[in-house]
């Protein structure tokens, strides 16, 4: 019994002593890991003849390795070359598997993202929904988030409110997807237009997508709040005759209750020689989209 | 000195895979193997024959009780370099010949360079197996098999040598050709072990036997002394004569014909022959032959068998278990 | 010589002999030699990539036959012997249990190395015969030296990853007494070993429950790293390689193995023959 416990000890502390070597060589001098070896295979078509009946498996490890690639260069501080493997790894997953649903949702949201949280490549994100659409052409849902990723990443609403006309003419379309097309129509690139939509989204229970809208409403929430912190400021300007030197000023002539943050908390900057108000820049909502206007 | 001594030998094996439940094979046996000569381990098929050598050689573990083999314990490598084992229905390597084989075993008993190549001739010639020494194994009949399963068990030159049912599956020249073997082996002086079912063989061959049944020694002696003790009556065959003079002349026996006219007269329990013989000489009758008629082996066995099986059946009711299961 | 090493030696040499005349190592062995040869042909319809191609193909090919000859023949090593009761003949003679393991990993390891040094040569043959058809211009463009030596740098590699798929291979084949479940035991951590360095770095996955990461993080750690020997792409393409990096991968499967290798004695020394 003894023995036996002594020899499983031994046996874990030789598998320990690998692992930590293993480790020590990763860490000393890793291998570069260049596009090359994750994506030994570019063309999605020969990828799909070479893994014979095993493509979806394989496209399931490309998905892995997309996620991975995804997370790892959010958090790499590294500039260059960032995400640059994401729309190769997204197309060759979609192209072994072009049923695989979550990939072009999810992808299209990933490739949109405006930098540094994504690539910020919106007509790649576009492409891959459509894509999508071709090799399923009753998915609605990619024709609704083709209509988003206009409205949100590259602003053209005009776009975007033909997208969303298209998904809901589409069988099984929920009808919230008119009102949506229409506020679109009719009010594109106006926050209230804007916050009526993601509203729906919201209420719409569309899980992946909640936490993009989450993330919008917050980003108009920090928008009005610029407007109104700048017109306060110049409130402050007109009766004081001066731009006010902090925030710390404005509390104290009881323009404010205390130092303003953004819907995550993080406390707005002020620069006192040009008088602009602006989110640190620490803040995760960066960037804002631009040319939100308000009504 | 004892070539095997195994004192309160005792093996469970657990059967079923999910609640594993001990079944005895082996049940403590208690047996001395003297040096030299040929002891037979007799008894039917899984009587624990096979485990109670398995003990021996190390391939088992005892649950219970010890053993000892050449002095030492089972599986000490110094003990293996004297003795030799062939399995029950060895089969070896397909791709190997015989001599090839033998070399290589021979390697594991130290053997070097001329003297391995020398052992292994000799052990070919042994058991007949010289001209077919660079035949791939799997080209072998069983017979020859099972000489091959000899050569590697005598290759080491051994004291002792334990063989696990030697004869089974052969044919009857092939076990002649066995037996010899074995016979020869003691005659050497070394230790034979061997464990048959077929009693005949072990009448021939042995000093003594131990016989098992469901794990047990039921019987353990010289074989004249197991079967002597119970001598039964004689055999005369006498010509001449017809069946009114033979029962005149031989009152306690039976008397029956023979096709070819001679008669066979049975003298049952005490009667002593020496009195009839004289009779018959005077009656004027021809004898033939006096043949006593001992008990044999197999009559042994069966009364050992059925009285173990009687002790079993009163020590279950005893115990009030339910026989019926 | 010791004793020891002798019949270490000798059971090693018996698992050879028996290797090389069996059929199943000759199958593998000559579909490989026709697949390396065929990337001639392939590489003939691929214009401009041909030496890439030989070498991808090739390694990939030697490769993959290691390993089948390693699963193969590696969960039979043991098992064959009770199959067939030849283990109660061995093991009744004067040798030890652990130089039994020891002598098959042995035996094992000579028996493919041969085979991957075989084909290996017959690599480097076509390569040469690839080199002096081409012109000394169109060898200067390339990534890599046609007949290239860090090829065998490879093989090095290729080789430390057989000997750990054997040393798993024997370890099931110790314990199971079934050669159809030590197979599936082996594939499956193999499949799973090249798959390891994902699973280290699942981490890097986003919105992952920490608790998932790191237990999927430690299997990572944990099952031997298949994964890890592969450096063909960075040789094809004649890339350097870190200070270090062999040698590390070299302790490390020399580590594991010796592990799984004393894994394996210490089950087999405690095993019953019924």
């Amino acid at each position: 019994m003894l023995r036996g416990l002594a020899g499983i000890l031994v046996v874990a502390a030789g598998i320990g002593a690998a692992a930590a070597v293993l480790h020590a060589r990763d860490v000393d001098g890793p291998l570069p890991i260049p596009a090359e070896r994750l994506l030994y295979l570019r063309s999605g078509q020969a990828a799909d003849r070479l893994f014979l009946n095993f493509d979806a498996l394989a496209a399931d490890v490309y998905w892995m390795r997309a996620i991975q690639h995804y997370g790892r260069d959010r958090k790499s501080p590294r500039i260059e070359g960032r995400f640059e493997l994401l729309q190769p790894l997204l197309d060759l997953t979609t192209t072994l598997d072009p049923h695989f649903n979550i990939v072009y949702r999810f992808g299209a949201i990933f490739l949109s993202m405006d930098p540094p949280n994504g690539p910020g490549r919106p007509d790649q994100g576009i492409e891959l929904l459509e894509k999508g659409l071709r090799h399923n052409p009753h998915r609605w849902q990619y024709a609704h988030d083709i209509g988003f990723v206009h409205y949100w990443h590259t602003g053209d609403y005009l776009q975007a409110a033909e997208w969303f006309e298209r998904a809901a003419a589409m069988e099984g379309a929920p009808d919230w997807l008119h009102q949506v097309a229409a506020i679109t129509r009719a009010e594109g690139g106006d926050r209230d237009g804007a916050r009526q939509l993601l509203a729906e989204i919201l209420n719409s229970g569309e899980g992946y997508l909640v936490s993009a809208a989450e993330r919008a409403l917050a980003q108009l929430d920090a928008l009005d709040a610029l407007d109104q912190l700048a017109a306060i400021i110049e409130r402050y300007r007109e009766a004081t005759g001066q731009r006010p030197g902090s925030w710390q000023d404005l509390v104290a002539a009881r323009y404010l209750r205390g130092v303003p943050a953004d819907p995550t908390g993080v406390p707005f900057a002020y620069d006192p020689a040009t008088g602009r108000v602006s989110l640190h820049p620490s803040s995760s909502l960066l960037p804002l989209p631009q040319g939100m206007r308000h009504d | 000195m004892s070539a095997v001594t195994t004192q309160d030998l005792t093996k469970d094996f657990l059967t079923g895979f999910w609640r594993p439940v001990p079944k005895r094979a082996l049940d403590c046996l208690t047996l001395e193997v003297p040096t030299g000569g040929v002891f037979g381990l007799l008894g039917p098929n899984g009587a624990g024959k096979s485990t109670t050598l398995k003990l021996l050689m190390g391939l088992l573990w005892p649950t219970r009780g010890t053993a000892r083999i050449l002095g030492l314990p089972p599986g000490d490598t110094a003990a293996r370099q004297r003795l030799g084992f062939l399995p029950e229905n060895p089969t070896f390597y397909d791709h190997l010949t015989a001599e090839e084989l033998l070399s290589y075993f021979a390697g594991l008993f130290g053997y070097r360079g001329e003297a391995r190549r020398r052992r292994v001739e000799y052990v070919l010639d042994l058991v007949g197996l010289a001209a077919d020494r660079r035949r791939p194994l799997r080209q072998y009949s069983k017979g020859m098999v099972q000489r091959v399963g000899l050569a590697q068990a005598l290759v080491n030159d051994p004291e002792l040598v334990v063989l696990d049912e030697p004869m089974s599956g052969l044919d009857p020249i092939g076990r002649r050709d066995v037996r010899a073997m074995i016979a020869a082996l003691g005659a050497e002086g070394r230790t034979v072990l061997f464990s048959s079912h077929i009693l005949t063989d072990a009448e021939e061959l042995c000093e003594r036997v131990a016989i098992i049944a469901r794990g047990r020694l039921v019987a353990e002696g010289r074989v004249a002394d197991l079967a002597s003790r119970h001598v039964t009556g004689w055999r005369l065959t006498v010509s001449g004569g017809d069946d009114e003079v033979l029962a005149r002349v031989v009152p306690g026996g039976t008397v029956e014909r023979l096709a070819d006219g001679r008669a066979v007269v049975n003298l049952h329990g005490e009667t002593r022959p020496e009195p009839v013989i004289a009779a018959l000489a005077g009656a004027g009758l021809r004898l033939e032959s006096v043949i006593p008629r001992r008990e044999s082996l197999e009559d042994v066995f069966v009364r050992a068998l059925n009285g173990d099986a009687g002790d079993d059946a009163a020590a279950r009711a005893g115990r009030g278990e339910v026989a019926a299961r | 010589m010791t004793p020891t090493l002798r019949r270490i030696g000798l059971v090693a040499w018996h698992v050879f002999k028996e290797g090389v005349r069996d059929r199943v190592l000759y199958a593998i062995g000559a579909f490989a030699l026709l697949l390396v040869a065929s990337a001639i042909l392939i590489a003939q319809i691929t214009a401009g990539q041909d030496v890439k191609i030989i070498k991808d193909l090739g390694l990939a090919v030697i490769e993959l036959a290691g390993v089948l000859m390693a699963i193969v023949i590696g969960v039979g090593l043991v098992a064959r012997e009770i199959d067939r009761r030849s283990i109660f003949s061995l093991l009744t003679k004067p040798l030890p249990r652990w130089e039994f393991v020891v002598g098959k990993f042995a035996g094992l390891l000579l028996t493919v190395m041969v085979n991957v040094a075989g084909m290996t040569a017959a690599l480097f043959l076509m390569l040469t015969f690839a080199h002096f058809r081409m012109t000394p211009e169109y060898r200067a463009v390339l990534d890599a030296p046609v007949v290239d030596p860090r090829l065998l740098l490879v093989m090095v590699m290729i080789g430390a990853e057989l000997a750990l798929l054997i040393a798993v291979a024997l370890f099931f084949s110790t314990f199971s007494s079934s050669a159809l479940l030590s197979i599936v035991f082996t594939v499956g951590l193999y499949l799973a070993g090249l798959l390891s360095q994902d699973l280290r770095r699942f981490g890097d996955i986003v919105d992952v429950s920490p608790a998932v990461a790191w237990v999927v993080q430690a299997v990572g750690w944990i099952i031997p790293a298949f994964s890890a020997f592969d450096i063909k792409s960075q040789v094809v393409h004649g890339l350097p390689l870190p200070d270090g990096f062999v040698p590390m991968t070299l302790a490390y499967a020399a580590l594991y193995a010796t592990a799984l290798i004393a894994a394996s004695v210490g089950l087999f020394s405690r095993r019953e023959f019924k």
